[in-house]
């Protein structure tokens, strides 16, 4: 396992040691062996992986969503790993963006009010949620399109939705599993630029899952995870730009 | 998530699957109808019951009959004795308002040329207006109105000519009239009878004062006097028929044969007739003896009609919980959604709550409108058709059906607790749920 070559600082999040085990009756699926890793603020890190390597298992874990069997996640000083369901809903609530590869949007809800919804979850009243929100559908490139359901957009656009919903409440940290997984190439090109361009000029970080090489052409680090270990992590020295152009 | 923002979403999601939510309501609208509907009858036959007692004297009054042993019993007991010690320790009884011992004597009453035979009732003037008697015309009896005579209602209708066989309908005027009072029941007649040993009763004047207002008991068919008015004539009447029985006792005082007791709430006088009678000896007459029997008979009705409308809103809570269960499974992959992107376990809990009980409270609504609806129709449409019917069934008065506004109140309040009840489960279930086994299921 390779040691990070830029330490910049006190990391955002610190994974030490994280195991995870999932007992199917009397099988035992080791989903992640044991991983150890910092990611630093206003970093772009990509997962990259085969299906079943273990990536979104690491992610959910960090994300709170679900424990791990043995080890270690802190975001800040915080110990996700000992947080009850209830204050780690509040935390992902305050700092964390997630983007979906299945959108799941809400299809009762608006675009306006699919995107408003983290912000609804916070209390923030109508008027400047919506502000906000419409300020966010116009960064995305949806603007006209608030009034429309899910069901009457095409996946780019659910999935552009999905990324303002994500970024609306200007959370620390967003996750994105196969953000672009159910997307065909050029637009895959259009939603993942996006991605990219938001984080970094928010300062956000982006943790990214991906089975698809191209994909990591956009982080700045690349971890290369096989069956529940890192394998390989490659700090992307190249910019987006060339690295584009090199397709 | 504030308040409105929940409810906002609790009914996108009820108007988002129209069909069934209408089912479930339909459920209860069905169950808050069942209950509203019956013990509306219930009610409705206990109001025939009241009116139709009331009918056999005023519920507050309790009449008190001495037991006859003036005089006979040892020396300091007063039970089953009227006299002023005993008004007196009546009127303390808790829940009485007002005591008067009665006298009565069966008279002729004369005004003009026409006559009428009644029950003069000697009465305390200052503790009539306390048996919340109200005038019709002219005004109430004062104490210093000598030989005054207030008419119960009924009475001036009943004046004849003891000449002629004119009976008319119209009430005669005695208000502010002469009056001839007399115990001789041939007064006014050109021809009497010829027995010689017949007694020469003396004739008494009086006034006309006023008329009570109708009132549905045998007060409408008295008169009253002022009670020191009363025992003149008593004692003249007995003078004339030679009749030496004193009610005046060295021992005991001045004795009555009766007393009124009037108690200001209908509920005190099954309480003080238990007094009158164990404690003091007494004989009591109250209509409010028929009142129990009847009222036990509407309760048990009411308790069997209600019983059938609660088991019908039972049904429409599982209908509720079956409509929440369907729905989460439904909505599994959105409420992982709202966890994973940061809603609060209770918010969520709280949408199911609201929801299951925005279908109690949109049922009860409807159930209320609709009950009152029935209410109506069968207070108009069916007494008519179903009269003969309805009547057997203690149908009395006026009306089959009465919801009481706490009843409607209540009804509503049931059918929303049901509800949020019904989705306590479901909404418990849906805040348990894992985030992530919800998304992955694709
Ligand atoms: N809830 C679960 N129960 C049992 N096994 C699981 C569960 N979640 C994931 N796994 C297993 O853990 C391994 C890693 O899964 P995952 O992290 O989803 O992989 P990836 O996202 O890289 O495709 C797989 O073998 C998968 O079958
Ligand atoms: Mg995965």
């Amino acid at each position: 396992m390779k040691q990070e070559t830029t330490a910049q600082g006190k990391p955002l999040i610190r994974v030490e040691h994280v195991r995870k085990v999932y007992r199917m009756g009397e099988e035992k699926v080791v989903a992640l062996d044991d991983v150890s890793l910092s990611i630093y603020k206003g970093e772009i890190v990509c997962f990259l992986g085969t299906s079943g390597s273990g990536k979104s298992t690491f992610l959910n874990m960090v994300a709170g969503l679900e424990k791990p069997t043995r080890g270690e996640i802190y975001i800040g000083d915080i110990p996700i790993h000992k947080l009850d369901e209830e204050r780690v809903t509040l935390f992902r609530q305050k700092n964390i963006g997630f983007i979906f590869q299945a959108y799941h949007l809400l299809p009762m809800l608006t675009a306006l009010e699919n995107v408003s919804l983290p912000l609804i979850f916070r209390g923030v009243d109508k008027k400047q949620r919506e502000k906000t929100a419409r300020a966010m559908m116009k960064a995305v490139g949806l603007e006209g399109y608030e009034k429309r359901k899910p069901s009457q957009m095409s996946g780019g656009q659910q999935q552009r939705v999905g990324i303002a919903r994500a970024l609306v409440g200007t959370p620390k940290i967003i996750f994105a599993d196969e953000p672009t997984g159910n997307l065909d190439s050029n637009t895959t090109r259009e939603v993942m630029q996006l991605i990219v361009d938001q984080v970094k000029s928010h300062g956000q970080t982006l943790i990214l899952v991906t089975h698809d090489r191209t994909i990591a052409d956009y982080a700045d680090k690349v971890v290369t995870i096989q069956d529940g270990n890192i394998i390989k992590i490659q700090q992307n020295t190249s910019d987006v730009e060339s690295t584009l152009n090199e397709n | 998530m504030n308040n409105r923002d929940l409810l906002d979403l609790c009914f996108r999601n009820l108007f988002r699957r129209r069909a069934r939510t209408l089912l479930a309501v339909i459920g209860v609208v069905v169950g808050t109808c069942a209950i509203v509907v019956m013990m509306s009858i219930g009610y409705g036959l206990t109001a025939n019951f009241q009116e139709q007692i009331e009918s056999y004297g005023n519920l507050h009054l309790i009449q008190v009959s001495s037991n006859g042993n003036n005089g006979v019993a040892n020396q300091d007991d007063l039970k089953g004795i009227i006299n002023d010690k005993t008004l007196k320790t009546m009127s303390e009884i808790k829940g009485v308002d007002a005591v008067t011992p009665i006298i009565s004597e069966y008279m002729t009453v004369a005004v003009g040329k026409k006559v009428t035979q009644t029950e003069f009732v000697g009465i305390d003037a200052d503790v009539l207006e306390k048996f919340n008697y109200e005038v019709s015309e002219g005004r109430m009896l004062k104490a210093t109105d000598k030989n005054g005579v207030l008419f119960g209602n009924n009475v001036p209708m009943w004046f004849y000519n003891p000449n002629k066989n004119d009976w008319s309908e119209e009430p005669e005027k005695v208000v502010g009239e002469k009056l001839v009072i007399t115990a001789d029941w041939e007064y006014g007649m050109k021809k009497k009878s010829s027995d010689s040993d017949k007694i020469q009763y003396p004739e008494f004047k009086g006034k006309g004062i006023g008329v009570l207002a109708a009132e549905n008991d045998e007060s409408a068919y008295r008169v009253y006097m002022n009670m020191a008015d009363l025992e003149e004539i008593i004692a003249a009447n007995k003078k004339a028929r030679k009749d030496n029985s004193s009610s005046t006792n060295s021992r005991l005082g001045k004795t009555y044969d009766q007393a009124w007791v009037y108690v200001g709430e209908i509920a005190d006088v099954e309480d003080v007739i238990k007094v009158l009678k164990e404690d003091m000896g007494y004989y009591t007459y109250s209509p409010t003896d028929w009142l129990n029997a009847m009222q036990d008979t509407a309760n048990m009705i009411q308790a069997v009609l209600g019983g059938i409308g609660g088991i019908s809103l039972f049904v429409a809570a599982l209908g509720i919980t079956n409509t929440m269960i369907m729905s989460i499974y439904e909505r599994t992959k959105e409420i992982g959604v709202m966890k994973v992107i940061g809603a609060n376990l209770k918010d969520i809990r709280k949408m199911f709550l609201i929801e299951a009980g925005l279908i109690g409270f949109g049922g009860g609504v409807i159930g209320l409108i609709l009950s009152y609806l029935i209410s109506f129709l069968m207070n108009t449409v069916l007494i008519n058709v179903m009269g003969s019917f309805l009547s057997e069934l203690g149908g009395y008065g006026s009306s089959v059906s009465i919801i009481p506004w706490y009843v409607a109140l209540g009804a509503l309040a049931f059918a929303t607790f049901v509800g949020v009840a019904a989705g306590y489960g479901p909404a418990r279930r849906a805040m348990n749920l894992s985030a992530l086994e919800s998304l992955r299921n694709e």
